[in-house]
């Protein structure tokens, strides 16, 4: 296969060292703009970061936000076509661990701001850790006393609740999915068993869902969105974070094959991990990823998250668990 | 029936341009059905797509789905062509300000009209069950939108007042002596209404409920906020799980359901050609009519109060809803200190909702304007001529409707992102252009079928007797003629491309961004006030496009020839 251009030109920044990033710089403002390929649909987080970006830089981001499977397909008729127009991927870990599969990434050959990824947070080359997105109990302040709030997944079993669930669906990919692959592992299958005989109203609707909660229609939905609550303010709901921990998504950043703009590409990922961009997802209400950034914000137990290799399994056992 | 006229060099050219922007697409899926891996990929050829159809939940998942939309596409016709026939040919007070309310919620985004729903009739504190156990005090819910019903009840409010289009057009445009020969052999209103008046509109009524079934088996929304949590499964969210909610897309079967569905839903073309035959439908001759208004007496209050309850229901409570939301901090929350006019502020400072605005205006009016005049040409050869080849343009131009627009998308963008050589097409708007006039020309070419086959080929007969070329004749005997259909066709298709999303999310390019998008940009991140202002934005539209529509047809009343 005939490597196009763009591959040669991130082929060679492989060899750069750290003294040679401004090269990298320079290269950026002469390729003079980055497309970013983003699954975080209408996050006003986005748009502050490539805001800023474009201040530090003068090189604008163009960013085409669409669902996680529609990226996917997207971004593999493009490779197989030869016509990329995305140069930076923005997607969940799973997601990106199936286009790593699918081997639509070139390695990011070296970042300035690599070595600032706070444990257990790491780089293998070609991923790169930006920030990290935590769910857990969105509970009506109105309906339920602070006394009876759920203070652990666990006690979603207690007869209380009996009726009382509204769930992000558990069976196909989405929130719901993570939620139940996240918790099979640390909680065990009594554990869903049990809360199948509590009768969830299982729904696809995440935002509605929330405010369906603050209506008063349910008292709890599970698994909700930390991040949500800023958007949220002024409606009587909280978010508990269960005594075990959060399940969360990865969010991940990659240089596609054939990048228009490469080396833009690479000077907005090492951007994502500045201060700048960590202190913007921090005020959204995202998990950080690296360390001096995490230092003044609240950083909550990590339960689990969702594993492309045993995706499959955990769909047939949801589906025999949540009939 | 006169012979054919239009050059045949122009037909071969209407034919090859309809079977590349129809077959083409669908050929990506066929193939796509047929082989292990999406186009581009290395794989081998299967028909494992198709032997994963035949499973009793499929059979069940098709039996709910013919079910659901033959229930909403019969309650719809008979609620539209009510209400067209009261605004059309009675002297209901206050008709005229009806017609142009009735046809509004069509073009509310549908996630707009199913949240406002949602909030109305859930069965836990929806106002309506609210109201019912406070005035009955029983602890029973009166309606409960998660269910059959209420899927029913949600595509009624969109399919409706489409069908209400279609048929107050056809009901205007058509000569009354037909009526009145009826009336004075003795018929009864009744009886002329069921014999005559029905029997003349048997080619857009069967093509309407065609429309509206076909669209009611790909109806996607109402199945996924309403039938999914009362675990109602419909042929849509289970191509929607195969492609967007499976651990692995499954392109393969997905594509394999979808064409299946077009092959059974193409025997209903089958079907309105038994019905329709070789029987004539002409309406509108050289003389001159005005369309027969029946006088109701006393009775016109009761059509009136019809069609009052009518709008009140499936317009003023959702636009209610939408108005009174797009001044609060949150949808449903009501309260003095959440009073705001943040959301207008925020659409009117988003450079993205602008530069999606212009795009889709552009595109809207370039997509609509070149989709009825393709649709117009192919619609002539269709009703006009004997050609052997009509009815291959006929199928031509129905199939981009019967297969689910979520299937089509990913065939467009295996097309257009895969043409071969130096054509980059793709992430421009010109891939765009060609996907909204690929998804919207059945519905041109149906809308101006059902027009032209009302017109006498006299009138055309005449014009060629006195020396015009035939594209003189189309343009100022046929077009003229059914202009009425023509801009409620034209309206049509600018609001089915501004809300047209599946195609668009797959081709859009930085900087081609569409407003549809956008849409769905706020909607995920929960902000249903700022989707309201758009909705509002677009109802202005909507309001402006019909009184221009209003002023344009009265300048060519029918009547007056």
């Amino acid at each position: 296969m005939v490597k196009s251009p763009a591959v040669f030109i991130l082929a060679g920044s492989l060899a750069q060292s750290s003294l040679e990033w401004p090269k990298v710089v320079d290269a950026a403002k002469r390729e003079g703009k980055v497309v970013l390929y983003s699954a975080l649909v209408g996050a006003p987080s986005t748009s502050r970061i490539t805001e800023a970006f474009e201040v530090k830089y003068g090189i604008p981001v163009e960013t085409l936000e669409a669902r996680a499977s529609e990226l996917l397909e997207r971004v593999r008729t493009e490779q197989a076509s030869g016509r990329s127009l995305g140069d930076v991927s923005y997607n969940g870990s799973t997601a990106t661990e199936r286009q790593m599969h699918d081997s639509v990434f070139v390695p990011h050959g070296g970042l300035s701001s690599a070595s600032r990824l706070a444990a257990p947070f790491t780089s293998d080359g070609t991923r790169l850790p930006a920030f990290v997105i935590h769910f857990g109990i969105l509970v009506n302040t109105e309906l339920v006393k602070p006394s009876e709030e759920p203070r652990s997944w666990k006690d979603l079993l207690l007869p209380r609740w009996k009726g009382q669930i509204l769930a992000d669906d558990v069976h196909p990919v989405g929130s719901g999915s993570l939620f139940f692959q996240a918790t099979y592992g640390k909680l065990g299958r009594e554990f869903h068993e049990k809360l199948a005989a509590q009768d969830p109203s299982f729904t696809r609707d995440p935002r509605g869902s929330q405010r369906r909660v603050a209506r008063g229609e349910y008292p709890v939905f599970l698994p909700s969105s930390l991040a949500a609550m800023k958007e949220l303010d002024g409606l009587p709901l909280k978010t508990v974070v269960p005594s075990e921990g959060v399940v969360f998504v990865l969010y991940q950043t990659a240089v596609f094959k054939n990048a228009p703009h490469p080396n833009a590409a690479r000077l907005f990922m090492d951007f994502l991990l500045s201060d700048e961009a960590q202190a913007i997802y921090a005020e959204d209400g995202y998990g950080l990823v690296v360390e001096a950034s995490q230092k003044n914000t609240s950083r909550p137990p990590l339960l689990g998250t969702s594993d492309l290799a045993t995706m499959a399994e955990m769909a047939r056992l949801a589906r025999e668990i949540y009939k | 029936m006169r012979a054919f006229s239009l050059p045949g060099l122009g037909v071969g050219l209407l034919i090859l341009v309809l079977a590349v922007l129809t077959l083409y697409p669908l050929g990506m899926l066929v193939y796509g059905s047929l082989h292990t891996t999406p186009p581009g990929e290395t794989g081998d050829f299967s028909l494992a797509g198709y032997r994963a159809l035949a499973t009793s939940r499929n059979a069940a998942v098709l039996a709910n789905t013919v079910g659901i939309s033959l229930v909403k596409t019969i309650l719809s016709m008979v609620l539209a062509l009510g209400l067209a026939w009261i605004v059309a040919r009675t002297d209901t007070p206050g008709r005229r300000t009806m017609e142009a309310l009735i046809a509004i919620p069509f073009f509310i985004p549908p996630v707009l009209t199913a949240t406002a729903w949602g909030m109305l009739a859930t069965p836990r504190g929806g106002l309506i069950n609210l109201g019912w156990t406070g005035l009955t005090g029983s602890s029973e819910p009166l309606v409960n939108i998660y269910s059959y019903g209420g899927v029913v009840w949600h595509m009624m409010q969109y399919t409706t007042p489409f069908l209400f289009l279609l048929f107050a057009t056809a009901f205007k445009s058509m000569d009354p002596s037909l009526e009145e020969s009826s009336r004075m052999a003795g018929a009864s209103s009744w009886a002329t209404f069921r014999r005559v008046t029905l029997s003349l509109m048997l080619p857009i009524t069967t093509s309407a409920f065609i429309l509206a079934f076909v669209r009611g088996v790909e109806a996607f929304e109402s199945p996924m906020f309403f039938g999914t949590p009362a675990r109602i499964h419909v042929l849509t969210t289970e191509i929607y799980n195969l492609i967007h909610h499976d651990t692995e897309p499954d392109y393969q079967a997905a594509t394999a359901l979808a064409l299946f569905v077009m092959a059974l839903l193409s025997l209903l073309i089958v079907w309105q050609w038994r019905i329709l035959g070789s029987r004539s439908f002409l309406t509108v001759t050289g003389r001159g009519y005005q369309p027969r208004v029946t006088p109701l007496g006393r009775w016109r209050w009761f059509t009136f109060g019809i069609a009052l309850a009518f709008i009140f229901v499936s317009v003023a409570l959702p636009i209610g809803q939408l108005a009174l939301g797009s001044f609060f901090k949150f949808f449903g929350f009501y309260r003095r200190d959440m009073l705001t006019l943040q959301h207008y502020r925020d659409v009117w400072e988003s450079r993205l909702f602008f530069r999606a605005l212009s795009n889709t205006l552009l595109l809207g009016f370039a997509g609509a304007t070149a989709t009825m005049l393709l649709g117009s040409l192919a619609a002539y050869v269709v009703v006009r001529t004997r050609l052997p080849v009509r009815r291959v343009l006929e199928v031509l131009a129905w199939l981009p409707w019967m297969m689910p627009g979520m299937v089509l998308a990913v065939g467009l963008l295996w097309a257009y992102a895969l043409l071969p050589g130096p054509i980059a097409l793709y992430g421009t708007r010109w891939a765009l252009l060609i996907a909204y006039v690929t998804l919207s020309l059945p519905l041109a070419v149906r809308t101006m079928a059902g027009a032209l086959s009302r017109i006498s080929a006299d009138l055309e007969e005449c014009s060629r007797v006195h020396g015009a070329t035939f594209w003189t004749t189309f343009r100022r005997i046929l077009l003229s003629l059914s202009w009425p259909s023509f801009a409620v066709g034209w309206i049509f298709l600018f609001f089915i491309i501004l809300r047209e999303l599946s195609a668009s999310i797959l081709l859009y390019g930085p900087g081609s961004e569409v407003l549809s998008v956008v849409v769905m940009r706020l909607w995920s991140e929960g902000k249903a006030e700022e989707v309201s202002v758009i909705a509002l934005i677009m109802l202005l539209f909507v309001f402006a496009f019909r009184f221009l529509e209003a002023r344009i047809v009265k300048s060519h009343e029918v009547g007056s020839w």
